[in-house]
């Protein structure tokens, strides 16, 4: 207890020499232990989102861009792929395609045209507002309606393609009917529309003044209207009745389709049925793209680990050359505490109550580090992962 | 195991539906028009409800929902659609695919192409739009086929044992194939030309050999002057006898059909419930209504 009391107050009377090696070495206990947490949460993160798309459909291309543009929303753009292949796999009975349009954006933010069974099938719930109803509704993720200030009863406009578009691809602006509860995931930062919605900003259906109505056109009742008439670029009560689209929607087009097979022996018969190297579409198992990508990623982390081991190594030797240093310094004052009949195991005690204070101090402040991190690391990973986009 | 998984959430969300009215434990089944919904009941019984929600007066082709029947729609179990440009609103509402049956996905091969618009704006030059005649059920081959559909929608979702489901189709089929070959019997061997007051019925004239001129009157009410004037202009032109109301009309109607000479029949369209009877009683009616017209009596 004594030699307690004495380290505590050298190290007191010491403050800030004692204080520098406290968080040297709180960091040199710290670092490796946050970067594991975060590394290991970013690989659990990536893995989920994979292994939670059982199949992907898309044209045959590059199997990242695919996967990254259809599960991450990220700016790759694969080749589309026309609806009737959704078409022909509910025709298979096998399985639940799911289309996601990812081909737009809106202030950053990736616009997903899809339809409801996505919500269903990635657990997605509101926070605020409704579901999307009508052409031209917008559903936004968690983060969309952080950064953006936005909200239920605002607007969003989607960016035209290029400035040099002038074939088709006008700004929509859509309402934001809902906003949807945090998920960790890339679903917090994209604008969801129904996948008509995208093709209305797509060009290929629209609005427009009342030459020819919804009502004419079903009923083959209108006469040829020749003059050019306006588009609208909003859709509202007023005028939703004039949108349409034109042409067979098989062959309206989607950047990839989320297949949920109903069991493992459909899964095997749809993979077989993709096989043809020249046909036009692939399906994959995004897990085993996610997989690559992170195993490729981890073994740049096992260099990572090595520089951190080496770089504590250095540490804890500074450490202890400060250490030895200090004891150094202080011969003439051990010589004095021995002559003052201090035995020379009082003297060990004492320098051992000083160090063994200062490590566990250390170790308690990484401790709580390590634990702040380990508490937010999906949120911090999700939002890193967030930027890759 | 993903399968099960999704369709647990999708049950969970349809269960958590917020429409007060339809907070019950059946399964809904949502028909967007009144023979859709007739051939679900008849496969379903009792095994869910089947709703048709289209308010009394609108014309369900052209019927606009509220947010209140969106959201009643998408938690239905299942949504029945015609196909055929039938309920232009489905193109402009969120539906979840998982629950949307197109009836007449198998027979697009038939449908009656009507007249085709062209025009032209922004730049994507002139296109067209080709316009369908939708009321497919008013051939009853056509009907079995949408019922047939209905029929394998309703075993895929497991929303009524399939035996049972298998009977009451072959039940269903059998009273559609006895309308058709009396209605074929009845009209298909004497070419006859009619004036019908809405342009319904091209799939039953097509079935039947019968040759329709259309007008475009409103359902149920007594013709303008000018109308007048346009039905006899077209009773001259095509040589008719019969006029073809989609909706009992007053007596001051039918007194001036006869009085241009023309026997008049009544066929509800049966997009919307008849006012009395059933699908087959009501096409059944009009079998009698339009034989007894054939005949002059």
């Amino acid at each position: 207890m004594n030699a307690l009391y004495l380290a505590f107050a050298y190290l007191r009377y010491h403050r800030a020499r004692s204080l520098v090696l406290i968080l040297v070495a709180a960091l040199i206990i710290f670092v490796p232990i946050a970067t594991q947490t975060l590394l290991s949460t970013s690989e659990r993160a990536l893995v989920a989102r994979g292994e939670a798309t059982p199949l992907l459909l898309g044209s045959r291309g590059s199997q990242l861009d695919l996967t990254m543009a259809a599960l991450y929303f990220s700016e790759e753009r694969p080749a589309p792929v026309p609806m009737r292949e959704v078409e022909a796999i509910w025709d298979s009975g096998l399985g639940v395609p799911i289309p996601v349009h990812t081909a737009f954006s809106s202030n950053g933010f990736r616009i997903v045209g899809t339809t409801l069974d996505y919500f269903d099938f990635r657990a997605l719930a509101l926070n605020d507002g409704r579901g999307l109803s009508l052409l031209g509704d917008a559903v936004i993720g968690a983060d969309v309606a952080e950064v953006l200030g936005k909200g239920v009863g605002d607007a969003l406009v989607s960016s035209p393609e290029n400035l040099f578009d002038l074939d088709g691809v006008y700004p929509l602006e859509m309402p934001i009917v809902g906003v949807l509860a945090p998920t960790n995931s890339p679903d917090d930062a994209a604008i969801f529309i129904d996948i008509k919605t995208a093709w209305v900003i797509q060009g290929i259906g629209h609005g427009h003044e009342d030459v020819v109505t919804a009502e004419q056109i079903a009923a083959g009742t209108a006469a040829l209207a020749e003059a050019a008439v306006v588009q609208y670029q909003r859709i509202t009560e007023d005028n939703i009745d004039s949108f349409h689209f034109h042409g067979s929607q098989d062959n309206f087009p989607t950047s990839a389709v989320i297949v949920v097979p109903n069991d493992t022996r459909s899964a095997t018969i749809l993979k077989g049925r993709y096989l043809d190297a020249d046909g036009p579409t692939q399906l994959i198992e995004p897990a085993g793209v996610i997989q690559g990508l992170v195993d490729r990623i981890f073994r740049i982390k096992s260099l990572l680990d090595v520089v951190t081991a080496i770089i504590a190594i250095a540490a804890v030797a500074a450490i202890g050359l400060a250490l030895f240093l200090s004891y150094r310094l202080r011969a003439r004052e051990i010589v004095t505490a021995v002559k003052l009949g201090a035995r020379r195991g009082m003297v060990l005690r004492l320098l051992s109550a000083e160090t063994v204070t200062l490590l566990l101090t250390s170790a308690a402040i990484a401790a709580v580090g390590a634990t702040i991190v380990s508490r937010n690391a999906e949120a911090w990973v999700g939002w890193l992962l967030a930027l890759g986009n | 195991m993903f399968r099960r998984a999704f369709l647990i959430g999708v049950t969970s969300v349809a269960m958590l539906a917020t429409w007060p009215t339809w907070a019950q434990d059946r399964p809904r089944v949502v028909a967007v028009n009144y023979a859709l919904q007739y051939f679900a009941e008849r496969l379903l019984g009792d095994a869910a409800d089947v709703v048709f929600p289209v308010p009394d007066g609108v014309d369900p082709s052209f019927w606009r929902p509220t947010i209140a029947d969106i959201s009643m729609i998408q938690s239905a179990d299942l949504i029945l659609l015609n196909g055929a440009g039938f309920a232009t609103w489905v193109d402009r509402v969120s539906l979840p695919r998982s629950k949307v049956v197109n009836t007449s996905a198998s027979i697009e091969d038939k449908y009656i192409v009507t007249e085709s618009i062209t025009h032209s704006h922004g730049d994507g030059g002139e296109h067209s739009h080709d316009g369908l005649a939708s009321y497919l059920w008013l051939d009853p081959l056509l009907a079995i086929a949408q019922a047939e559909a209905i029929s394998s929608s309703i075993k895929r979702r497991g929303l009524a044992p399939a035996v049972e489901i298998d009977e009451r189709f072959q039940a269903l089929k059998a009273d559609l194939e006895a309308l058709d070959n009396r209605a074929r019997e009845s009209l298909s061997d004497k070419p006859v030309s009619v004036i019908v007051t809405h342009p319904r019925y091209q799939y039953f004239a097509r079935r039947y050999g019968i040759t329709v001129k259309s007008l475009e009157w409103e359902a149920g009410t007594a013709p303008t002057p000018e109308e007048g004037k346009e039905l006899v202009a077209l009773s001259e032109a095509s040589g008719a006898k019969i006029l073809v109301w989609e909706a009992a009309p007053p007596q001051a109607a039918l007194d001036l059909a006869e009085s241009f000479r023309l026997k008049s029949a009544v066929f509800p369209p049966l997009a919307r419930r008849p006012e009395s009877g059933d699908f087959l009683e009501s096409y059944n009616a009009f079998l009698d209504d339009f034989v007894a017209a054939q005949s002059g009596n």
